[in-house]
């Protein structure tokens, strides 16, 4: 059984002469030799330069606090629902004295693991979680990735120094769990 | 001092000199690779190692130096030990018969001493031939003396292709000699003398451009280097032949390769574009009235001969993707071998009707 065979194709001189004068191998090497001519690096080196972060860059994350120096966390654990490479872990407490409040007794992440999606900061009710634009995290050990409340305060602190006051001293209609959204209308009274 | 004594020692200092040049070279190409490669592909190269990171070569050298030297178990311990040394020596040797300068004869105490070529014998391009088909045996021992299937492979490989390509580097210099007459390194480029166009390349009954072509396609492919560098291809063999090797062995390897390069373009500029010749009669600076630094220009001329050939081997490397496998063996037997054959027929055609008119 034979191969069916491709037309004989007729000899084109053009062509020919391209291949024997290795017309596309020159002009690959024209390419390579104008960018050296017009050499114009796009790389920056990296430790002496850095790149300027986009606005709504999602770097290390951080717990934040008021402008009292009180946690904004109330220890819901929707952060750690809507994580979905579960990083985080709170263990969630009564505030001793006070019933009716609650906050984060322990609260983990577990940096190894999280793909920085924001998605804990946007399913925040208090904004108590901000993403921060530290990148540069590489530890020789891991587990220094593991990081408990203290250390995520820090991070938060030394981020974000311009604090928010408390919900109930911003403007009167923001309180707890029902924030006016201006784009949904109204209920009716 | 004895006359032989007295010829040692001149010969000693040429070798050492020699040496001491391709090895400088070897150090510069390693950065200029780097860099032209890099300003190629709109990279800046190595930065780091002082200004520009020009000091890179001396920190690759100090870290080969001091890096654990690691023998893979099952390793044949005497090949694995003397392969490297089976690459580099060869790579060096070649260098004796390199006329690098003018064919003067200086007189020192006496003795009639050649200072710009170690040795000129009369098969030297024979001789060049010679050892670097033996630089194969380092880089097949080294593969096989591993025991690891990438440097078998890649030793595998590097065999057939240097046969392959041996060929056609001996067959693109026939026209040479069948125009010159002679083996003679320093013959071959004392004939050239004279306006650019009686150099090999361009010279008059039989121009050997396309003897260049092949030539220079060739010896990219013995000495591995992109697009031919399937003996090393990183991305099928890890490193080819040299996977197991560390640390100084390494770094002989390394050198072997660079030193091959610098070889073959020296060959290249001494065959066929003159080597030390200026493409003008005589010299600059013996029409200024500098006759006795004359050997200066002409050197210059050497090196910026044998600079740009290896400036052409970084160029293709930044510019070509590999060759298969196949499509390599189809390029050296099916198009190279046959180019050369019908070059040395050419050219003793022209040669012979040429003298026959004369």
């Amino acid at each position: 059984m034979t191969t069916p065979s491709a037309a004989p194709t007729r000899l084109n001189l053009r062509e020919w002469l391209k291949t024997i004068t290795f017309y596309e191998i020159a002009v690959g090497m024209k390419a390579t030799l104008m960018h050296l001519l017009k050499y114009k690096p796009i790389t920056l080196q990296y430790p002496h330069e850095k790149r300027t972060l986009p606005d709504n860059y999602r770097g290390m994350l951080a717990l934040l606090r008021y402008d009292d120096g009180t946690e904004k966390c109330v220890g819901c654990d929707l952060c750690e629902a809507a994580c979905p490479s579960r990083v985080i872990r709170v263990v969630s407490a009564e505030v001793p004295g006070e019933p009716t409040k609650r906050y984060s007794k322990e609260y983990y992440m577990d940096m190894t693991r999280c793909l920085f999606c924001g998605m804990c900061v946007d399913a925040c009710p208090v904004d108590a979680l901000g993403m921060t634009r530290e990148f540069e995290w590489a530890v020789y050990d891991k587990r220094q990735l593991h990081l408990n409340k203290q250390q995520l305060l820090a991070i938060g602190d030394r981020s974000f120094p311009v604090r928010e006051k408390r919900l109930e001293f911003q403007h009167p209609n923001t309180a707890f769990f029902n924030v006016a959204f201006k784009h949904v209308p109204p209920k009716p009274d | 001092m004895t006359e032989l004594g007295l010829r040692l020692a001149i010969t000693l200092t040429q070798i050492s000199v020699i040496v001491g040049i391709v090895i400088v070279t070897v150090l510069l190409l390693t950065l200029a690779e780097r860099k032209v490669l890099g300003w190629m592909q709109d990279r800046m190269g190595p930065m780091e190692v002082g200004p520009y990171g020009s000091l890179q070569p001396f920190a690759d050298a100090i870290k080969l130096f001091f890096k654990e030297d690691i023998m893979p178990a099952g390793a044949n311990k005497f090949l694995f030990t003397a392969a490297p040394l089976l690459a580099l020596i060869p790579a060096f040797i070649g260098f004796a018969v390199i006329p690098w300068g003018p064919d003067l004869t200086w007189e020192i105490a006496g003795i009639a001493v050649k200072p710009f070529v170690i040795s000129d014998i009369n098969i030297g391009i024979l001789y060049i031939l010679a050892f670097a088909s033996l630089g194969a045996y380092g880089i097949i021992l080294g593969g096989w003396a591993s025991n690891s299937k990438y440097s078998l492979l890649g030793g595998l490989r590097s065999a057939a292709q240097i046969i392959s390509y041996e060929l056609n580097v001996g067959l693109s210099i026939v026209g040479i000699l069948i125009l010159s007459g002679t083996l003679s390194l320093v013959k071959i480029t004392n004939a050239q003398e004279g306006w650019f166009w009686n150099w090999y390349a361009f010279a008059f009954p039989a121009p050997q451009i396309f003897a260049l072509v092949v030539y220079v396609i060739s010896t990219v492919a013995e000495t591995n280097r992109v697009p031919f560098d399937l003996p090393e291809a990183e991305s099928e063999l890890v490193a080819g032949f040299f996977t197991e090797y560390s640390g100084l062995r390494f770094a002989f390897f390394y050198l072997a390769e660079y030193a091959n390069m610098v070889l073959v373009s020296c060959v290249a500029s001494a065959l066929f574009l003159g080597g030390w010749n200026a493409p003008y009669p005589g010299t600059l600076l013996s029409l200024i009235g500098l006759p006795s630094l004359a050997w200066i220009e002409n050197t210059m001329w050497f090196a910026f001969k044998t600079y740009s050939f290896l400036f052409l081997f970084f160029w293709l490397r930044a510019t070509l993707p590999r060759l298969r496998y196949d499509q390599l063996m189809r390029f050296g037997w099916k198009v190279l071998l046959p180019i050369a054959l019908a070059n040395i027929v050419i050219t003793s055609i022209a040669v012979f009707i040429y003298q026959q008119l004369k």
